[in-house]
């Protein structure tokens, strides 16, 4: 089972979804295009390996992470 | 003209439900310190401030986990120079970057644009220095992280 971690008000919002299923991995692919051309920056970790922002869906990350754009405070 | 009609039944269980929550006068006098307590323990552990604590510590690396356990804060190193940065418990003005002896040198102030609680900023700012460190000073603003020094009074010898 993979998710998606939106941080939002809430603290944050998250998305599971079977990384076999591809009714689940168009619904993923699809959040994570909207999130990130809504200037939200995704950063995925494996198990076992440090963790990296990535620009394109990659639909073998266990987790990813999304953050709104940080801007000079 | 529309007639609306509700179950006297219903309005008497309803008023006897509230009753029942709201009535201070019950044996022990206890009931509603307790629903009131059970609801603040409830909304510490599942607020946004204690989420995003536990989305934090949960992204940690084990060494930073402990420090920020400790400390309320964990060091980071950029992922550019190789500079180390401390991230307080926080969500603004909340990062400086340490000098050769670990103190601090330089702040650095960068936020979500959208507001977010403590952990979660913490986290964004912990990932944006360890992936691109460049991208986010370039956008960040400094300020000194020492506290003013007070003006020096001049002893006038009478």
């Amino acid at each position: 089972m993979a998710t998606q971690i939106v941080m939002d008000h809430t603290g944050d919002s998250r998305h599971f979804f079977e990384q076999t299923d591809p009714k689940g991995l168009a619904e993923a692919e699809r959040r994570f295009k909207q999130l990130t051309d809504q200037g939200f920056t995704a950063a995925t970790r494996k198990a076992g390996s440090e963790l990296k922002v990535t620009r394109s869906f990659d639909p073998t990350a266990d987790e990813t992470l999304f953050y709104p754009r940080l801007v000079g405070g | 003209m529309r007639h609306y009609f509700i179950r006297v039944s219903s309005v008497a269980k309803l008023s006897r439900w509230t009753m029942f929550l709201f009535r201070r006068s019950d044996a022990n006098g206890t009931r509603f310190p307790a629903l009131r307590e059970l609801y603040r323990s409830f909304t510490e552990q599942n607020g946004p401030e204690a989420r995003s604590r536990r989305l934090l510590r949960d992204w940690l690396s084990p060494e930073q986990r402990a420090q920020f356990d400790a400390n309320n804060y964990f060091e980071v190193a950029g992922s550019h120079t190789g500079r180390r940065y401390r991230i307080q418990y926080g969500t603004l003005s909340n990062v400086v970057e340490l000098d050769a002896s670990g103190q601090p040198a330089i702040g650095w102030c960068f936020v979500p644009e959208r507001p977010l609680a403590a952990g979660d900023v913490m986290l964004a700012q912990k990932i944006a220095l360890e992936t691109d460190e460049a991208a986010m000073l370039a956008v960040a603003h400094r300020f000194s992280p020492r506290l003013p020094s007070l003006p020096r009074v001049a002893r006038r010898a009478y």
